[in-house]
């Protein structure tokens, strides 16, 4: 169990160096059998490690394999170590599966590119990075994994670097999520400080509240970063410029549920701070607000679904900053699925299409793509949460989960929740009525060209296949009224700290999927039916495409004001001092030696009596000082 | 080495001085470089002779050891600067060393 837990991580990484040292002497197809290979076999180990576990009861379910001491500092101490318990099985069971299911897809999707091999070595070292960082036994490991997961999510959004807006995508997603390493870094330095231990049990001591708050504030802005949550989520939808395969990947098995899972890992610290863990809910309900609203006018195919993430994300948030932990680690599970499905079936599109992504140009695609077609619909009304699809299952015991949190606070996340829920059934199906029904369009009937049956094809294919028929099946492990296996399951790492009742449950179920369908109802209407016309606000229109001024804010209130200040700087003190000076002490060290070099006449006469007199002066005081 | 009789030692350093600031004033008035040259050696034959001077003065073989060694120098440096002079010459350069002020800064 054990070993497999170290497979599991490690198979990933040596791929990564295989193909890397490899170079030009593996083919390129190699390279991506082997990355493929590779998160294949972490998944078995991940799946070693379950049934390991599975044969264990209560507190035995929990190992910490320490592969040698790591840091030593004083009294303090950080071991190399993975830690081997229910919540980071499930982590390792759903970013390895999913992610090895999208490796393979790439092969097909980045078939025919130059630099394939440097594409499957970030893919596996992504992998890698994931899988530290919910392996990781301590936070300071746990940190690593944080920051290695950014690198790679860098390396691979701006994996076509000859595109700028590739590569200001990639900076942009670096910096916001450096700020979140930043304040988790913070936090963790207070948690030295004050506790001396970064193993994952101080969470639980008793810390005065201030500091609680601060260490879940700092833990809190990481999550947010990386989960791209507001404030911190702009970075997400730019992120779209890498490749289709790297979007599902980022948004589907690792990355962006990286926040969630920081958040029940560190649950006990959320919990001495209660107004934290409300924060965090907040916040999500804010994004998946906004993001749903955001994704009624995306244009870019990608796009809707990377808002549709941001949304689901948000769900999470609500669930985890509630307290019901497992719901959102089921949901993030779920989400896994169909998200990873409809990223991949619209990268199915994309690549019969030739690259165009924008789906004004879509249409009528069901005729040509039948099958791409079935699996879209099965992904988006997982998406909605429309029974018996995965998303029914999980997002509405969230929404149960908010309820019962109580108080105002707790039916404003619940409200928010089932607007989203309307909101995700308007945007969801609005896309796919635009892409899939009516009839094709000029652009789709002159660019279209099926799949074949090669390996490009096939390992297009099954992994959608795949993924469609978990969108469908996965969500019935878990049914909240009825049977819960995965808080059964997660009940020793992370005990939930809300219990709805039954009506509870049964009433935000029937209200969501209610919502849930009267939104496809109304996007059937406008763009299926065309019954409706697109009602058109200008100002709300125009603030949906700026998708409300976050970017243009922070470049007022932080990009503008840098600049200003290091001109300011340049202008005042660099140029005037500090350049100016070098220049100045040049010129003047010359202006002296001009003026010395007056005294090298060249005549041999002067010199003779210069020194004649010198002597003379010089024998004069010698006489008198004598 | 007994002190010898003759004339006192300031006799000496009198024509000492004498040979030597006649000297200084060629190398310092004249332009020719042969005559320069000319008046460096009679700089050194004013400081050989206050050798001397000192030498008997004080009974003491150093000063003429050291006034050897003087005219030895002088000897190879009166090579280099005639060497010089020549070389000056053949390339048809005017002698005169208030013309030769390429060193000049």
């Amino acid at each position: 169990m054990v070993y497999g837990a170290w497979i599991c991580l490690l198979s990933p990484l040596v791929a990564a160096c295989a193909i890397t040292l490899g170079g030009t002497r593996q083919s390129r197809r190699a390279a991506g059998y082997l990355a493929t290979a590779s998160c294949f076999v972490a998944f078995a180990g991940a799946v070693a490690a379950f049934i390991g576990l599975l044969g264990r009861q209560g507190g035995d379910r929990q190992i910490i394999s320490t592969a040698w001491t790591w840091i030593t500092g004083g009294s303090y101490q950080s071991g190399l170590q993975i830690l081997i318990d229910p919540l980071s099985v499930f982590m390792m069971l759903v970013v390895s599966g999913v992610g090895a299911l999208i490796v393979w897809y790439s092969i097909g999707y980045m078939d025919g590119d130059d630099e394939e091999r440097r594409y499957f070595a970030y893919m596996a070292l992504f992998v890698f990075s994931m899988l530290l960082l919910v392996q990781a036994g301590n936070l300071l490991l746990l940190l690593a994994g944080w920051g290695m997961v950014g690198l790679s999510s860098y390396l691979l959004i701006g994996y076509w670097h000859e595109r700028p807006s590739a590569v200001a995508a990639a900076k942009k997603a670096f910096v916001m999520n450096a700020i979140g390493d930043a304040t988790m870094a913070l936090a963790f330095f207070l948690l030295i400080q004050k506790g001396n231990s970064l193993e994952f049990g101080i969470l639980g001591g008793q810390f005065s509240s201030t500091v609680a708050n601060l260490v879940a504030l700092g833990l809190l802005g990481g999550a947010v970063a990386k989960s791209a949550q507001i404030p911190l989520h702009t970075w997400l939808p730019d992120a779209m410029e890498g490749p289709t395969p790297v979007s599902a990947l980022i948004h589907a098995a690792t990355m962006v549920t990286a926040g969630v899972y920081l958040i029940v890992r560190t649950h006990a610290i959320f919990e001495q701070a209660p107004k934290i863990a409300d924060l965090a809910a907040g916040l999500g309900a804010l994004t998946l607000l906004v993001a749903g609203l955001i994704a009624l006018v995306q244009v870019d195919i990608k796009r809707v679904i990377a808002y549709s993430t941001m949304s689901q994300i948000g769900y999470m948030f609500v669930g985890a900053g509630v307290g019901s932990y497992p719901n959102a680690m089921f949901h993030l599970m779920t989400h896994a699925f169909f998200k990873a499905l409809l990223f991949m079936a619209a990268g199915i599109v994309i690549h019969a299409l030739v690259n165009e992504q924008d789906i004004r140009k879509m249409g009528g695609l069901r005729q040509l793509a039948p099958k791409t077609y079935w699996a879209f619909l099965i992904g988006s009304l997982a998406l909605v949460g429309i029974f018996p699809f995965a998303g029914f299952f999980s997002k509405d015991s969230i929404l149960a989960a908010a309820m019962a949190h109580g108080g105002w606070y707790g039916y404003l996340l619940w409200a928010a929740g089932l607007i989203g829920t309307l909101l995700t059934g308007l945007y969801t199906f609005r896309l796919f009525f635009i892409v899939w029904w009516g009839e094709p369009s000029a652009f789709v009937r002159e660019h279209f060209h099926p799949l074949r049956r090669d390996v490009v094809g096939i390992s297009l294919a099954i992994p959608v296949g795949v993924l469609a028929v978990l969108s469908v099946v996965g969500g019935w492990i878990q049914f909240s009224p009825w049977w819960h296996p995965v808080e059964t399951w997660l009940q020793t790492v992370a005990e939930p700290l809300v219990s709805p009742e039954s009506w509870q449950e049964w009433l935000s179920i029937a209200l969501s999927l209610l919502l849930g369908l009267s939104g496809i109802a109304v996007a059937w209407s406008i763009y299926g039916a065309k019954r409706l016309a697109v009602p058109r606000i200008a100002w709300a229109q125009r603030t949906l495409e700026h998708k409300f001024w976050f970017d243009e804010a922070y470049d007022a209130v932080f990009y503008e004001p840098a600049v200003f200040f290091a001109n300011l700087l340049r202008r005042g003190i660099e140029e005037p001092i500090i350049s100016d000076s070098g220049r100045d002490l040049g010129d003047d060290t010359r202006d002296l030696g001009g003026l010395v070099a007056r005294a090298q006449t060249g005549l041999v006469r002067t010199y003779v009596l210069a020194i004649a007199s010198s002597v003379a002066v010089l024998a004069v005081v010698f006489v008198i000082v004598k | 080495m007994t002190a010898l009789l003759g004339p006192e030692i300031s006799w000496y350093l009198a024509v000492s001085g004498f040979l030597f600031a006649t000297g200084a004033l060629g190398v310092l008035l004249r332009r020719n470089p042969l005559i320069v040259l000319l008046s460096l050696e009679i700089m050194l034959n004013g400081g050989n002779l206050a050798l001397i001077g000192f030498s008997r003065n004080l009974g003491d073989g150093g000063g003429q050891i050291f006034a050897l060694a003087v005219m030895a120098v002088a000897a190879s440096e009166v090579v280099v600067g005639l060497g010089l002079v020549v070389a000056l010459n053949r390339k048809r350069v005017t002698l005169d060393v208030d013309r030769l002020n390429t060193l000049r800064g």
